[in-house]
């Protein structure tokens, strides 16, 4: 049919056209019309006969499997899951019913209280009976119910009761992450831990949040810890695993720990997070940060001698040394036998000023900056006269939290550059900030490495994986007043100490001795076994591979001259 | 014959009726009979094997329906002519009536009992609007269809009906008035455009209307557009329905052994949804021999509108086969999820009295159509057809 004729077709009659070539065209409508009726049957046969081969054999009853299938990965929460740097769920939410009552069309509230506590029984009859006969539109009965709860509560029949959905924050490793995720409230709102620091990002959720923290490395450490705890009748335990290039705090503890999902429970004394909130005076860990401060600024050198022939006299204060040489030092022998003398002279010779640009380069002196609420700000002298300086040396005087400790030690043995601590995975390193030189980052390791193998970390080696670090014991101030049979012992050690991978540190409050400590309960007898143990079991999941110590870049990288010191002419 | 003004052998084109009982198509009763055997099949089979409580009555029913068809289809084409209008009417003062009664008696009677089957005016309605529509524009020019004063008597005659059922409420019978008596509209030669129009201002008026519905009727609407509202409802129906096809595959379960329908999982197995259990019994060689029958019925119904020679005839032939393939279709869609679920049985295999009569009784004015295809009628369709 050409353009012309379809357009006569669609506007109708044609008066020009003669009687005959109307007819014509009539029954050329007529014809047109029923031709198009019949394809429409043909189009409607065609598809219903499609829907039928696709129904019956293309499909093949596939409609309930789709169905299940997309039930499942449709169920979206509220809050986002939290997981580990490998994915591991660590946090997630679970849809629960929670049962309120009209009060307004509650009948009888003796009668249904009653009925209620047949399938309910711990609630309380007094509380419940107030509450139906408040006349209030919604009082809370019971929140988060179990499906059991739920079907009994339901086939009671009690007008005046429904249910309510919710969600419920599910913890699925239970106590292990206690402190880095902290929990949330009944109402899901994030009170404590990364629940809270996230709480904002974990509402909008996009997508899981995703920790530094690998869930078996925190279990090892949290274990290790634990025993050790046990072992030796302490009242508490901190222990931290950090990545020293990235700041990622890999694994964090804090004991005694609680169950997030009933944090009520707990006593305040185990919801507070050991790690990152409490400041403790950490001792002779803080000669290392002396000693690398002396290198950096070249007031000493491995060759230098320091005079730790008798305790020195400050005022009315007077320091000694535990292990007392009586004797002149060199600097690695300082380290080695802890003398707090040698690291007082060793800081007098920098001078206060630069100590405190040290420490607050290395952030001791702030509060630490990690993605939790629960931070303790550190305790520094004020005003910083000599003898702070001088005590600070050897750890005394100021107090800061592990947490901070382990940051700093991360910056000495990563060659020098100082990364804020984070619980978020990173991708690579960050910019950072240098503190220390190369030189004196390789210098410290070997002298941390010489602590190990020769001074108070021996109980802390593991054969291959070349361990070096620092004791420190310090004993607690309570109400102002040192305590002399409280102690905080402290080990904290890096790894592989040739090319230092992760920092891990173990503190012990009060622990006390045990007859194979020979009743000692110092750092060096309690805490630096739990690191080596730690070390022994997570070095392998982190992917470093023991090393054979007669290995000559490893004795190059190590090797450091204990030489003993002695008095010289020249040092006048 | 009391209608007939001619006396025998004054009539050009009588024909004798042992002459009619030879032109009636044979083959289409074999169709239909066939199809109605596939239907008696089915609902024994969906009584568990058993004749009661569906396919004896069905049998009866289908006994008396093809023998009113065949007096129908013998009788003379232009009785049906005149007989048009007054069946209209008829048609029209019971739906009225059913309606009113309806109202007062709040039991919402809708049909009429005739002893051996229940007699709905609205299927009646089916039949007299595609004859009384067929008659109007018969006596219409081609050049007359396009006046619109002469197109509003027709369409009254559609709309009236059509809202007369439409508050019954039964959307699906409305629907297949409108459309069944679009087809004859379209036939007639109506302007394209007035279909557009139409079209357009019905798609308009939804929004206003919807507005004076009341709550409960605008959730009746939404349901009924959209089954999901009402999961255990309708939208059980069609997944179970879905399942149903699926566990045919290519052969089907067997006779009797279709576990979705026999473990009543299939809802309406025996009315609306009878296609499934086909389909889950004798699997996808049996549903598209089924519909190889309705399309052969359907071909034969077009091939009679094709050749017949008067407009009233060929507008008959296409109503009752476009109203017939409506049937076919919007059952078979709907059952397949295709389309929204509407109350529609499939014709012939279905239970059901009313619309087995309605459909054979429409068959039988397809075959009269046939028998008298040569006669020609004039537009007055009063005199002897030579003008």
């Amino acid at each position: 049919m050409s353009f012309m004729r379809f357009s006569y077709w669609l506007r109708g009659d044609r008066p020009e056209l003669g009687p005959d070539q109307r007819e014509r065209l009539a029954i050329e409508t007529a014809r047109n019309r029923i031709f198009i009726t019949g394809a429409m049957f043909i189009v409607g046969f065609t598809w219903i006969t499609y829907g039928l081969v696709d129904a019956s054999v293309l499909r093949q009853g596939n409609e309930p499997a789709v169905a299940s299938g997309t039930d499942a990965r449709e169920l979206k929460t509220e809050r986002a899951d939290i997981v580990d740097r490998n994915g591991i769920l660590l946090a997630t939410d679970l849809p629960t019913n929670s049962l309120y009552a009209d009060a307004r069309v509650v009948k009888d509230p003796v009668e249904s209280a009653d009925m209620l506590l047949t399938a309910l029984p711990d609630l309380d009859r007094d509380t419940l009976i107030r509450h139906l006969s408040s006349r209030k539109a919604f009082v809370w009965i019971r929140r988060n119910l179990t499906p059991e709860q739920q079907y009994e509560v339901n086939s009671l029949g009690v007008p005046g009761l429904n249910f309510q959905r919710e969600e419920r924050r599910v913890y699925p490793h239970g106590r292990l992450f206690s402190h880095v995720l902290g929990f949330t409230d009944i109402d899901n709102n994030g009170i404590a831990g990364a629940e809270r620091e996230f709480d904002n990002e974990l509402r909008i959720n996009n997508g899981p949040l995703q920790l530094s923290v690998d869930t078996r490395v925190q279990y090892a450490l949290e274990e290790e810890v634990e025993s050790a705890m046990e072992t030796y009748s302490a009242v508490g335990a901190a222990g931290l695993v950090m990545d020293v290039y990235t700041g990622e705090v890999i694994a964090m503890t804090s004991l005694p720990n609680f169950d997030p999902h009933r944090p009520g429970q707990a006593p305040a004394d185990a919801r507070f997070n050991r790690s990152t909130l409490g400041v403790y005076e950490m001792g002779s860990v803080f000669k290392l940060f002396n000693t690398a401060i002396a290198l950096e600024t070249g007031s000493a050198n491995l060759n230098s001698v320091f005079d730790a022939t008798e305790p020195l006299r400050v005022a009315r204060f007077s320091i000694r040394d535990y292990h007392a040489e009586n004797r002149w030092l060199t600097v690695p022998e300082i380290l080695v036998h802890s003398s707090n003398i040698g690291s007082a002279r060793m800081a007098m010779a920098f001078g206060g000023a630069t100590q405190q640009k040290y420490l607050k380069k290395l952030g001791m002196l702030d509060k630490p900056e990690i993605e939790l609420p629960e931070v303790g700000g550190p305790l520094v002298p004020n005003p910083w006269r000599e003898i702070n300086t001088m005590t600070i040396a050897f750890g005394h005087g100021i107090a800061v939290t592990p947490l901070q400790v382990v940051n700093g030690i991360s910056t000495i043995a990563n060659g020098g550059i100082r990364r804020p601590s984070t619980v978020l995975r990173q991708d690579g390193a960050p910019a950072g900030e240098r503190v220390f030189s190369r030189e004196t980052s390789d210098l410290m390791r070997r002298l941390m490495r010489l602590v190990v193998t020769e001074g108070s970390g021996k109980n802390a080696e593991v054969a291959g994986y070349f361990l070096g670090g620092k004791t420190g014991t310090s004993e607690k101030l309570v109400n102002g007043r040192y305590v002399k049979n409280a102690r905080m012992s402290t080990f904290v050690a890096a790894f592989p100490m040739q090319d230092p991978k992760y920092v891990v540190l173990v503190t012990l409050d009060e622990p006390k001795g045990t007859k194979k400590t020979y009743g000692f309960a110092t750092a060096g007898w309690v805490s630096a076994p739990a690191v080596g143990k730690v070390v022994t079991r997570i070095a392998p999941l982190l992917g470093i591979e023991p090393a054979n110590a007669k290995a000559p870049e490893i004795e190059q990288a190590l090797q450091i001259e204990l030489r003993k010191g002695e008095r010289k002419l020249a040092s006048f | 014959m009391p209608f007939s003004k001619y006396r025998i052998g004054e009539d050009p084109d009588y024909v004798p009726i042992g002459r009619r009982l030879l032109l009636l198509n044979w083959t289409l009763v074999a169709l239909i009979t066939a199809l109605s055997g596939i239907g008696f099949a089915m609902l024994y089979s969906a009584a568990n094997g058993s004749l009661e409580p569906w396919a004896e009555r069905q049998m009866m029913r289908f006994g008396i329906g093809a023998a009113l068809m065949i007096i129908i289809a013998i009788t003379d084409i232009r009785i049906w002519l005149k007989l048009a209008y007054l069946s209209y009417f008829v048609a029209l003062v019971l739906l009225v009536g059913v309606e009113i009664k309806g109202d007062i008696g709040m039991g919402a009677q809708r049909w009429i009992n005739l002893g051996f089957f229940q007699l709905q005016p609205s299927e009646l309605m089916k039949i007299s609007l595609v004859l009384a529509l067929a008659r109007y524009f018969h006596g219409l020019t081609v050049e007359e269809t396009g006046r619109i004063t002469l197109l509003l008597p027709p369409l009254l005659m559609v709309l009236a009906p059509a809202a007369l059922v439409l508050r019954q409420p039964d959307l699906g019978t409305a629907l297949l008035l409108v459309a069944g008596g679009g087809v004859i509209f379209w036939l007639a030669g109506v302007r394209m455009w007035k279909f557009g129009l139409i079209l357009g201002s019905a798609l308009a008026a939804i929004p206003i209307g919807w507005q004076f519905l009341r709550d409960y009727q605008k959730n009746r609407v939404l349901t009924f557009m959209n089954p999901e509202n009402d999961p255990l409802g309708a939208g059980y129906h069609i997944t179970q329905s879905k399942i149903a096809l699926g566990s045919g595959g290519l052969f089907g379960k067997g006779f009797m052994l279709g576990s979705q329908s026999h473990l009543n999982f299939l809802p309406e197995k025996q009315t609306d949804f009878i296609f499934t259990m086909l389909g889950e019994e004798f699997g996808l060689v049996g549903g598209l021999a089924l519909l190889m029958l309705y399309a052969l019925v359907i071909t034969y119904g077009y091939v009679i509108a094709l050749r017949c020679r008067n407009q009233f005839g060929r507008m008959v032939a296409i109503g009752v086969t476009s109203t017939f393939f409506l049937y076919v279709f919007i059952n078979i869609a709907m059952v397949m999820g295709l389309i929204p679920v509407v109350g529609v049985p499939l014709p012939l295999v279905s239970y059901g009295g009313t619309v087995m009569m309605t459909i054979l009784v429409s068959f039988g004015l397809l075959m009269s159509v046939s028998i008298h295809r040569d006669i020609r009628i004039s537009r007055q369709g009063n005199d002897d057809g030579r003008q």
